[in-house]
């Protein structure tokens, strides 16, 4: 095989991808965990492991760029690094939601949830799921897991809308409700767009692999027009 | 047959023979006016035969010859009635290595004008090519000079001048960068970026950056099994080293032929 | 601990390496044997020509100079020599050598050569080599104070700017090389002005026309092989052809001139012009061939015509190769002898050859003709013409290198 060098780089680049995902991962069951038992402990320490995925995130962003700049990819090898580049700030920034979540658990401090959480570690955990196998499908190029893995956004949403609706449900009840509810509302959205950055990473995995870019499905514009039939 | 205008110069089933041996086998491009297309492929893929084939240098090759057509105006450049000559003052060349003639720098340029009859102002002509060749301010006050004490790369751009000098509607390229220390070669590019508004530009390359870098189209040669070169893939630049469609240019752009 | 490896280390390795300068070391030896026995060569043969062309020489005078004048031979002017030599020498004889150049034009030690020649009459009686003459002075002192009371020894040079000027001479002493020099002049002229055109010419049509195909490479190996052939078959060739078939041409019968066969200067040029014509083209071939392909490319480049890109752009740049290559095969016919003899060089003539129709002898032919003398004398004189052969072949070759060191190649 020619350019051994640069395939093994890649491989590495890739390896170091799926570190920064199971990073990401970790934070996100870890945030909503810590929530669950309010463990402002924990949520701290979320917060401050955030720093290490953006470290992460920048040295890969710098081993991309260095790729670019020495191997001059071209094709495939150029669709792989641009979009490995995309990919690890979608990576980054589902970290920042982990993070948000973390900070919502900080800073209702002594207070009680407003219930039981059941289908936020639901959400948590189909999101982080839908986060691995995207990323395995992104290691391993597959189009078809990649195309369909969005398809599971659904179920995210559905729950994302259950939630809204007990939440919306509490406030009427009593308006002093209105902050707790807040709080969670916000985790929820948090973790609806995690799903939906899964999307992202998908679609890039299928850009990769083919050259086309194709939007695999909008589940934002789904949400909205839902809500809008709502009204 | 009539070409259609947007084209400067296209070839329909050209194919390129020595002795028995086909080199460049079923070329059909269609290289359009104004517009950089670049040749690129692996050593031996006969891109460089192709594009002497263009302004029949190929004569020159004790028993090539070529069959099918290579159209320029409606005309085939390799029927009977064409005389060569003829087709190389329409089609000029730049060559692999810089080969400025071992005169000055004004006679470089005044040599070609004056075999074909030229009749205007030639210092005029002179001036006007260097500067159209970006070479003007270098040189302007040693143009009876030797060509030979200019640099590499500005032996290419004299070179430049001299084809742009005859005033061709063509301009073939031969690897022109290839002798060129870096600096020299983007310079090269740069001009052509210029001279492609006033002239069809044809570049075979085997430096993949460079079609990448200047070039509008791409055509994308290979051998096949038996040893023929063709074209497998030509379309716009920026899909060939993006998206290519062929598993072979992909390959080949991407570093991992062979 | 290291491990193994199939190169030697450490002291088997130096071993190795000594081994391989000891080798190194013989071959060098070898070859600078070589170059020290082709040097000795090259200087014995230099020595001997030299040797012979310097010495002593011990003659008597047939009749005494005081019998023709008072003034001691040494201190005759040009005025005393006219009148001497209109007195005693025979009218005709006078008239002829007036005839040959006025007498009030010669100089001095021309009228001293022809007053001790035709009048006084010198007879060498013998002539030693310079090593000798150098060595064993006394001995030849004292044998020629034995032999020949009356004779006079002085050490002389054979090679003198008289001898350059000096026509040919049955008397060893007062012949020159004139006649040979001129004869060889217009012999290598006529040579070149027939050899140089066409050689050229068709090594242009074989490197830049000619169809490569069997045909071509027939004639290529032809004239290579023709350059090889040796030269008293081009000999043969110029009688038969030059000298015989074509006569009335290269006696000048069909211009008018009637005193003459064709055993001229003409008919050897001509066949020394066909012994280097071989040479000259392949020489121009290869002249040709240096001419790098992208200046042709260039030129065609630009749409210019195969015979524009040969004028403009092949030949000049060819140019100073060919003619180094003329040159180099000036040196050539200078020195042949053998076709000469063939074709009809004279070995006795006195009279400069004034045209192409003229009777020759060269260079070569005098010293031919000199060595098969019994006389000693006469190979002391051939001895200089060699010399002066060695001289001119030099400066030829000089020139040969200074033409292509200017015109170095500029691509």
């Amino acid at each position: 095989m020619i350019r051994k060098t640069f395939e093994s780089d890649i491989q590495q680049v890739k390896d170091e991808v799926l570190a920064l995902g199971s990073m990401v991962e970790h934070a996100i069951i870890g945030s909503v965990e810590a929530l669950k038992k309010r463990d402002i402990k924990a949520a701290e320490k979320i917060i401050a492991e955030d720093k290490d995925i953006n470290k992460k995130r920048f040295a890969i962003e710098n081993q991309l760029m260095v790729l670019i700049a020495t191997q001059q990819p071209m094709a495939h090898d150029l669709r792989l690094l641009a979009s490995t580049m995309e990919i690890i700030s979608e990576l980054e920034r589902m970290g920042d939601y982990a993070k948000g979540i973390a900070n919502i658990n900080v800073r209702m401090g002594e207070e009680k949830l407003l219930k039981p959480l059941i289908d936020i570690p639901r959400m948590a955990e189909i999101g982080a799921s839908m986060l691995h196998r995207s990323l395995t499908a992104f290691v391993q190029e597959d189009v078809a897991a990649a195309n369909a893995i969005p398809m599971e956004d659904d179920e995210v949403d559905a729950l994302y809308n259950q939630i809204y609706r007990e939440l919306m449900i509490f406030i009427i009840e009593d308006p002093k409700n209105i902050e707790r509810a807040n709080w969670l509302l916000w985790v929820a959205h948090n973790l609806e767009r995690v799903a939906d950055r899964v999307t992202n990473i998908c679609e890039r995995t299928v850009f990769i692999a083919t050259g086309e870019f194709s939007e695999i499905k909008s589940s934002d514009d789904e949400f909205w027009e839902k809500q809008k039939k709502n009204k | 047959m009539q070409n259609s205008p947007s084209y400067a110069i296209e070839s329909n089933d050209l194919s390129i023979h020595y002795g028995a041996f086909t080199a460049v086998k079923g070329v059909n491009l269609k290289i359009e006016r104004l517009k950089i297309t670049a040749i690129i492929g692996p050593s031996g893929c006969g891109k460089s035969t192709l594009l002497r084939s263009f302004n029949r240098m190929n004569d020159f090759v004790p028993g090539c010859h070529a069959t099918g057509e290579l159209l320029m105006q409606g005309q085939n450049l390799y029927s009977k009635d064409i005389d060569p000559v003829e087709v190389r003052r329409k089609i000029g060349m730049v060559f692999q290595k810089p080969n400025p003639f071992p005169k000055s720098i004004y006679e470089n340029i005044a040599w070609g004008a004056r075999i074909n009859g030229f009749k205007g102002n030639m210092d005029e002509l002179v001036e006007q090519s260097l500067r159209s060749a970006a070479l003007w301010d270098e040189v302007k006050d040693k143009l009876q000079e030797s060509a030979y004490a200019l640099s590499g790369g500005q032996q290419q751009r004299l070179c430049i001048a001299r084809t742009i000098a005859i005033q061709p509607e063509i301009i073939l390229m031969d690897e022109p960068a290839s002798a060129l220390d870096p600096i020299s070669t983007l310079r090269i590019e740069e001009l052509m970026q210029e001279l492609k508004k006033n002239y069809t530009i044809l570049i075979v390359t085997h430096n993949m950056q460079q079609a990448a870098r200047a070039s509008d189209y791409t055509a994308m040669m290979m051998i096949d099994d038996q040893r023929a070169g063709g074209v497998i893939e030509f379309d716009d630049t920026k899909n060939i080293f993006t998206r290519p469609k062929d598993k072979r240019t992909e390959d080949y752009v991407t570093g991992r032929f062979g | 601990m290291k491990t193994q490896t199939p190169y030697p280390q450490g002291d088997a390795f130096h071993a190795s390496l000594r081994t391989r300068y000891r080798v190194a070391t013989i071959w060098q030896i070898l070859f600078l044997s070589a170059l020290l026995i082709a040097i000795v060569a090259l200087t014995a043969l230099l020595y001997k020509v030299v040797d012979g062309a310097f010495g002593y020489i011990a003659y008597e005078y047939k009749d005494d100079p005081a019998e023709f004048t008072p003034t001691p031979v040494n201190e005759l002017t040009k005025e005393e020599l006219l009148v001497i030599l209109k007195e005693e020498l025979s009218s005709g004889a006078y008239n002829k050598l007036n005839n040959e150049q006025p007498m009030q034009e010669r100089s001095q030690a021309d009228l001293l050569n022809l007053f001790l020649e035709r009048l006084v009459r010198i007879d060498t009686k013998g002539t030693w080599s310079m090593t000798d003459s150098l060595l064993h002075k006394a001995e030849i002192q004292a044998e020629v104070k034995e032999k020949y009371s009356n004779a006079k020894l002085e050490f002389r040079s054979w090679l003198t700017p008289q001898f350059l000027v000096t026509p040919m001479s049955s008397k060893a002493e007062f012949a020159g090389v004139r006649t040979a020099i001129l004869g060889s002049l217009w012999m290598v002229g006529l040579a070149i002005l027939f050899a140089l055109p066409i050689g050229t010419g068709a090594a242009i049509y074989l490197q830049e026309y000619a169809p490569k195909g069997w045909f071509t490479s027939l004639i290529q190996t032809n004239i290579n092989n023709l350059a090889g052939v040796p030269s008293i078959v081009y000999g043969m060739l110029g009688l038969a052809v030059f000298v015989r078939t074509l006569e009335a041409f290269t006696s000048g019968s069909m211009f008018g001139v009637t005193d003459s066969n064709g055993r001229t200067v003409l008919s050897a040029g001509l066949t020394m012009g066909t012994l280097v014509l071989p040479l000259i083209i392949i020489n121009a071939q290869e002249a040709i061939k240096a001419v790098p392909d992208s200046l042709r490319q260039a030129a065609y480049g630009v749409g210019a015509t195969r015979w524009q890109t040969v004028w403009h752009h092949v030949l000049p740049n060819a140019l100073p190769g060919i003619l180094t290559g003329s040159i180099l095969a000036i040196s050539r016919a200078l020195g042949e002898s053998a076709p000469l003899i063939v074709v009809g060089a004279s070995t006795f003539i006195s009279i400069d050859p004034d045209g192409p129709f003229s009777k020759f002898t060269a260079l070569p032919i005098q010293i031919y003709q000199w060595t098969t003398l019994a006389q000693s004398e006469f190979h002391a004189i051939a001895a200089g013409a060699i010399i002066v052969l060695l001289i001119l072949l030099l400066t030829l070759n000089a020139s040969a290198i200074l033409l292509r060191n200017r015109y170095q190649r500029k691509y």
